[in-house]
């Protein structure tokens, strides 16, 4: 059997006294679509930052197609080839669209040259290019980072994800604050590029969830109460109860399931 | 059509010519005191741009540059007076002092940001400074070290030397220059970029594969060149070095004027500097408390321009040619499908 794409070993991360990652053991396997989710504080977003290396592990381990990742500083797990996008959108804001794609790019490089000018390096410039079209941002290539619309800056943010050819790709809440015709072209895009990476979403818009999701890892407490396809969590009574347990929710997931 | 660029470009080469004619113009309309103010505008300028590279493009604020400057100016000094080494030597051993502190600083400093990293700054100048007032004879302690300065080069019969006002001027007008070009080509390179990115924000810059860490050290590396090379030339320039440059009083001043001539802009530095050189020397044969009009324009320029003057200017110039531009960019902004 071929190593999980991302595969995590009794991982442990405590705030104090608060354990928001708890004896956490998941194994992801690669060339499927997983969604992350569970109730606000389950640890979602913490888990995202120990693989990223953002946060340190109390204890446990991290395996990226079997290589051992733990402890392993945010710049050089980049390199390995993990990408994410964060909760709260985070670009270079003073940066424009095209300079934001450009560093992006640019970074992966082992050397930055000093003094020969940026815009020269016609490989960038065309991958600039056509990550913009992609995303759709062309007509604000200029536009400073800081200036543009949330849902822009999200598509901004999976583009800056794009154009470094990742691996693996760990979204957090990547529809967050878009209006629904933003959704729709982001759903598209995140469903096109699972086809060749490897994409973790973490998603609390559960019609996205049930609509893209391969296989569900539900979340709570800094552990896991469910893992399974769609079709599993939605008749998982522990998940009823925990997250989806409101009865007027129920209705909505069965139809989202059967949209 | 005129543009900005155009614009930019047309000031940057009245600016290189009024440089150039300094030596003739000044003496003709002021006095040829005034040829000495520009030069040292001329390497303060430079030791501000080393505030400004930390600052205005990295997102680290240094109250310690000092220390580098001082540090330009002990290498020469001591070279010259102590070691009897001549010209070009004593610039590379000012030059290289100051890299070496910068480089064990730096790697301490950058481990820490914003206001932990600026008072790190000023602990090491400050050690460094009560250091050099107290290793008296090696740095002359509050006395300094005054040299003679050897000759900059003889080649045949001809020698050129600071001893001649045009020779010094013009070899601080080279050096500076040539500095500031290489900070504009850092700038646009994609190692500028990483600076620029890591200052607006540090986190996403290491999730794209920034090493902050090593790019920040290069940045204050680079930032301790810059001042060390000032130092180096004040040096020259005063053919005196002493322990009250490297006081963290002096990097102060620096901030303020990288800070009210526009931290980020090339020119901020040069811009702000100048402009309280000249009021200081305007003001202070008349009334003491010059520092009093200084502080007062910091103040207006941080509440009114927090960009600085480069800024204002900039931003202005953008907004002219933007109203150049008819309002058919308007209707090609994207609209959601």
């Amino acid at each position: 059997m071929t190593e999980p794409a991302l595969r995590t070993e009794n991982l442990t991360k405590r705030f104090g006294g608060l354990t928001a990652v708890d004896n956490l053991s998941l194994s992801l396997p690669g060339g499927r679509l997983h969604a992350i989710i569970g109730p606000n504080g389950a640890g979602k977003t913490t888990l995202f930052n120990l693989v990223s290396g953002l946060l340190a592990a109390d204890s446990g381990r991290v395996f990226f197609h079997g290589r051992d990742i733990t402890g392993l500083k945010a710049h050089q797990i980049s390199r390995l080839g993990i990408k994410r996008t964060m909760q709260i959108k985070s670009v270079f804001p003073q940066l424009s669209v095209a300079e934001n794609l450009w560093i992006t790019r640019q970074a992966a490089r082992q050397f930055l040259h000093p003094f020969c000018p940026a815009s020269r390096d016609q490989d960038t410039r065309e991958r600039v290019g056509q990550t913009l079209d992609q995303i759709g941002l062309t007509a604000l290539a200029q536009r400073p980072a800081g200036t543009l619309s949330y849902g822009d800056i999200a598509l901004l943010e999976i583009g800056m994800a794009l154009i470094s050819e990742p691996q693996l790709l760990l979204l957090d809440e990547p529809t967050c604050g878009m209006s629904p015709a933003e959704t729709e072209r982001a759903v598209a895009k995140i469903r096109q590029l699972a086809r060749t990476i490897d994409i973790v979403i973490i998603e609390h818009d559960m019609s996205v969830v049930f609509e893209i999701a391969d296989d569900i890892t539900v979340m709570a407490q800094g552990g896991i109460l469910a893992y399974g396809n769609p079709g599993e969590i939605s008749n998982d009574e522990r998940v009823r109860e925990a997250y989806l347990g409101q009865p007027e929710d129920e209705d909505y997931v069965d139809e989202a399931l059967h949209a | 059509m005129i543009t900005p660029t155009i614009i930019g470009r047309a000031m940057l080469i009245a600016f290189g010519a009024f440089l150039i004619s300094v030596p003739w113009l000044i003496p003709a309309l002021l006095n040829r005191f005034w040829v000495s103010v520009i030069a040292e505008i001329m390497i303060w300028s430079l030791f501000a741009a080393s505030v400004n590279l930390l600052f205005g493009y990295v997102g680290l604020l240094s109250f310690g540059q000092a220390l580098y400057f001082g540090f330009g100016m002990y290498g020469v000094a001591i070279g010259v007076a102590t070691l009897g080494l001549s010209f070009w030597p004593a610039f590379g051993m000012g030059i290289i002092a100051a890299v070496a502190i910068a480089l064990i600083s730096g790697i301490f400093a950058v481990r820490l940001t914003w206001h932990y990293f600026a008072i790190i700054t000023v602990v090491f100048s400050l050690i460094f400074y009560f250091l050099a007032v107290s290793v008296k004879p090696l740095t002359g302690g509050d006395d300094g070290i005054n040299f003679a300065l050897p000759p900059t080069f003889s080649f045949g019969g001809v020698v050129g030397s600071f001893s001649s006002e045009n020779f010094q001027y013009f070899f601080i007008l080279a050096t500076v220059s040539l500095c500031f070009f290489l900070m504009h080509c850092v700038i646009r390179s994609p190692l500028g970029k990483a600076f620029v990115a890591i200052r607006d924000n540090d986190v996403r810059a290491a999730l794209i594969g920034l090493n902050v860490y090593r790019l920040r050290l290069i940045a204050f590396v680079m930032a301790g060149f810059l001042a060390g090379v000032s130092g180096a030339l004040f040096a020259f320039f005063g053919r005196y070095a002493s322990a009250s440059y490297m006081f963290y009083h002096v990097s102060g001043e620096a901030v303020v004027w990288a800070i009210v001539g526009g931290a980020g802009t090339l020119f901020g530095p040069i811009v702000g500097t100048s402009l309280f050189i000249v009021i200081r020397e305007l003001v202070s044969t008349h009334w003491e408390h010059h520092s009093l009009i200084v502080g007062v324009m910091a103040i207006l320029v941080v509440i009114l321009a927090p960009k600085g003057l480069v800024g204002l200017w900039n931003d202005r110039l953008a907004r002219w040619g933007e109203r150049g531009k008819d309002a058919s960019i308007r209707t090609s902004l994207r609209t959601d499908p």
